[in-house]
């Protein structure tokens, strides 16, 4: 499940290769540069300093001496000893990090207290600091001191109420529920801690709302149907959804995985339709390589199953992606069963890769896949044949009667998967000549789903772009300057035109 | 004293015989009087084991016994009830889970089965969902009452109508609260055999009708071919929708003129802001 929860991973490495401090800085030095930007984003009132201080936290948690960075980080930023925010921060770091760093701080901190000597740091370092300190508990699996100290941590971030606050917030309430995630029973059982914290989620939500904090907004939403799917409380989700209002403006993480969720919820509710488009815009969105593949291939999963119980089948050029090419394996075989219709082959690979299903969660759809294979095996006899017997449709088909085998072609002649019609007597299946697909609307149709597809992305680029703020006020204003010199120049013109009509036209003749 | 009245009531309610079944509401109702005096309707924390089981016991019997009265919407009520019942750990109900889960998945099963004879599948794959992932598989398959709707409701879509009408014979359903589906299930698979047949056939003998349908007699067949407005003639029943139907594509073709100039001028529109 851990991998799904990565997608904001890897466009941390991304961004922090191109606009981020070079990759071979120290740790530390990564960290206490944060900390100017964390202080310009303040100043600015610009969020987008804060998300690229975020962003080298992937990096950052891969170095060896993670948290002994953290620690010089916080000395840094409290150089005072005993004081409270120090000290909670400086609590949840193991021991023998502390004392080995004191000494080395005792030689060095001399220099230190100038720079950074501060008594009321800004809120926002120290949640910094305390994002960092829970992603250095999850990474050494202390799930117990993680929940209790991202418990504390997250009720402090919601009292502060500055916007500024708001993207590490939404971090620091993302590593609270995957802490609460890891904590025993696991989430299927419904005494799972996960269910403990819900008000608290939902109460965050609230706040959220009404702060106009979009990042947390988004952020809790997405952990929140997180939270109801991991013990299928699938109503309660589709509720949620229902009542509450996705933020336009969040990250494209949170929506990716806002709408692999809501696709899931959909999917179990059978409308594949919505599940489909969901999904498909999901994988779009999400990134395909690095840390975070894991996301797309799960995403890819469930788009395969979806597309299957819709009645398509999905592009052979979806299996040979790289990044997907072994994940996708059993559902590689599972399409190729549908395809032509084999039950036997189906119900084998449902049971040779019975785990694997169960475990990326899209086991009960795959159950239902089986009223498919049937429908595309009939699609299938009636394609090739202009007609055939009951009979034979039982053997190839597998279908243990005749009776089952006249029901089954007569609701596939009503769905519309077949054109054909039945004849009792004879107990035959006689397929009706193909019609002429172009006397019918639905090449206009085709042409008009695929153009309004086309429109929308187009839409959805112009409204993404992003433009600097006050900009336009400097525009103004050097529109304001032009008009002025023009204005001056015209005077002077006046002016000189009285000189002008003094002087005889030869000047101008000249010219 | 209230729990004594619980227990009463519930005994009384275990043996009740069917000509007294109109009286069980009034018991049911003076036992919820009884288990809110306890504290016990919905489980606190502060809850003792032996009046949850009391309660959970209760709310199974009123369950069982709207179902008898053909009460769905009194059944769905208590179905509900009993959720925050069975999503207690099994150490607060005293460790007694075979005598809870045998009504649990009676209960759970009716539930199904009530929304599948409603038509309502994506409420039946929600609960099945939330079953599979709670309980795990193992308990699901060999459980023979939820076993019971999801079979039903792979023949349904798969189609396989005899299937399910055999399924619904006296012998095979797992008890007789099952039994009250029966009916509707049989009229929802009847008219879905119609809906079929309609599109499916030129035209059919009386007599295969009266096979097809699971009707008793000709006579019958023929009532229900006119209550569906099929021609019955000559032995032979015609489906009139079928010339209706080919009649409504041609016209369709022709009413999408409209259609297709709005979309032409819709395209004209947006190009005209691109470029």
């Amino acid at each position: 499940m851990a991998d799904k929860m990565e997608v904001d991973a890897v466009n941390g490495e991304k961004e922090a290769e191109t606009v981020g401090p070079a990759p071979d800085l120290p740790p530390e030095r990564v960290i206490i540069n944060n900390f100017g930007l964390i202080r310009q984003a303040v100043n600015a009132f610009d969020s987008r300093f804060t998300l690229r201080a975020l962003r080298s936290t992937s990096t950052l948690r891969k170095s060896d001496n993670f948290a002994e960075a953290i620690l010089q980080g916080i000395r840094t930023a409290f150089p005072k000893p005993n004081i409270g925010p120090r000290k909670v921060l400086e609590d949840m770091l193991p021991d023998s990090v502390k004392s080995a760093q004191h000494q080395q701080n005792g030689v060095a901190s001399g220099g230190k207290e100038k720079d950074g000597g501060d008594d009321q740091q800004l809120p926002e370092i120290w949640a910094y600091l305390g994002v960092l300190v829970q992603v250095y508990l999850y990474d050494a699996k202390e799930y117990e001191d993680g929940a209790s100290f991202s418990t504390n941590f997250v009720e402090k971030i919601r009292s502060w109420n500055r916007r500024t606050l708001d993207p590490i917030g939404a971090k620091a309430y993302f590593y609270y529920s995957l802490f609460h995630e890891q904590l025993l029973p696991l989430p299927p059982s419904k005494q799972s801690p996960v269910i403990e914290i819900r008000p608290k989620l939902l109460a965050a939500l609230r706040s959220a709302v009404l702060r106009k904090d979009n990042d947390t907004q988004a952020a809790v939403t997405v952990l929140l149907l997180r939270n109801y799917i991991s013990t299928a409380d699938i109503t309660q989700a589709d509720l949620l959804v229902a009542q509450t209002q996705f933020p336009n403006n969040a990250t494209n993480n949170q929506v990716c995985r806002y709408l692999y969720y809501l696709g899931r919820i959909r999917a179990i509710q059978l409308s594949y339709t919505q599940a489909h488009e969901h999904l498909e815009s999901a994988t779009r969105k999400s990134p395909t390589n690095g840390p975070a593949v894991g996301f797309y291939q799960q995403a890819t999963k469930l788009l395969i199953v979806v597309e299957l119980l819709m009645g398509d089948i999905p592009d052979r050029s979806l299996f040979r992606q790289p990044s997907l090419e072994t994940a996708l394996y059993p559902y590689f075989k599972l399409v190729q069963a549908v395809r032509v219709g084999d039950l036997q082959a189906f119900l084998k690979c449902v049971g040779v890769n019975e785990g694997q299903f169960r475990k990326d969660g899209t086991y009960t759809l795959i159950l239902r896949l089986r009223q498919n294979v049937i429908k595309t095996g009939v699609r299938m006899l009636s394609l090739s044949y202009s007609r055939i017997s009951l009979r034979d449709i039982c053997t190839r088909l597998s279908i243990p009667s005749e009776e089952s085998a006249e029901y089954i072609t007569a609701k596939a002649i009503r769905d519309g998967v077949i054109e054909a019609s039945l004849d009792h007597a004879n107990g035959h299946l006689v397929t009706t000549p193909q019609r002429d697909a172009y006397s019918t609307t639905e090449p206009s149709e085709a042409f008009h789903a695929r153009i309004s597809a086309l429109l929308g992305m187009r839409d959805e680029c112009v409204m993404s772009m992003r433009y600097p703020m006050d900009k336009h006020k400097q525009e103004i204003q050097e529109a304001a300057k032009a008009r002025e010199r023009e204005r001056e120049l015209a005077k002077e013109i006046v002016e000189g035109e009285g000189d002008v009509g003094d002087d005889d036209d030869g000047g101008f003749e000249g010219m | 004293m209230a729990e004594n009245e619980v227990k009463q009531i519930i005994s009384q309610l275990e043996a009740i015989k069917p000509a007294q079944l109109s009286q069980a509401p009034q018991l049911l109702s003076r036992g919820k009087l009884a288990l809110l005096h306890l504290n016990a309707l919905v489980p606190t924390a502060q809850t003792q084991t032996p009046h949850l089981l009391l309660a959970c016991h209760l709310l199974e019997q009123g369950a069982l016994v709207s179902i008898r009265l053909g009460d769905t919407d009194a059944f769905t009520r208590y179905f509900q009830q009993l959720q925050p019942f069975y999503s207690l750990p099994p150490e607060r109900l005293g460790n007694q889970v075979p005598a809870r889960t045998g009504n649990q998945s009676k209960v759970t099963g009716l539930y199904l089965l009530l929304l599948l004879s409603g038509g309502d599948y994506a409420g039946f794959h929600t609960v099945l969902e939330g079953l599979e992932t709670t309980r795990g598989k193992e308990q699901i398959e060999q459980d023979q009452f939820i076993q019971y709707p999801v079979r039903l409701e792979q023949a349904l879509m798969e189609g396989s109508y005899d299937k399910v009408w055999s399924e619904t014979d006296k012998k095979r359903v797992p008890s007789e609260e099952f039994e009250k589906f029966s009916e509707i299930l049989i009229n929802t698979i009847r008219s879905e055999i119609a809906s079929c047949s309609e599109r499916a056939y030129p035209s059919l003998p009386i007599s295969n009708a009266k096979n097809l349908l699971f009707l008793d007699s000709e006579g019958a067949v023929i009532q229900f071919a006119q209550a569906r407005g099929w021609i019955a003639k000559d032995g032979r029943i015609y489906f009139p929708q079928q010339e209706e139907e080919l009649a409504a594509a041609e016209r369709d073709v022709m009413s999408s003129t409209g259609v297709v100039i709005e979309n032409t001028l819709g395209y004209a529109r947006k190009l005209e802001t691109i470029v």
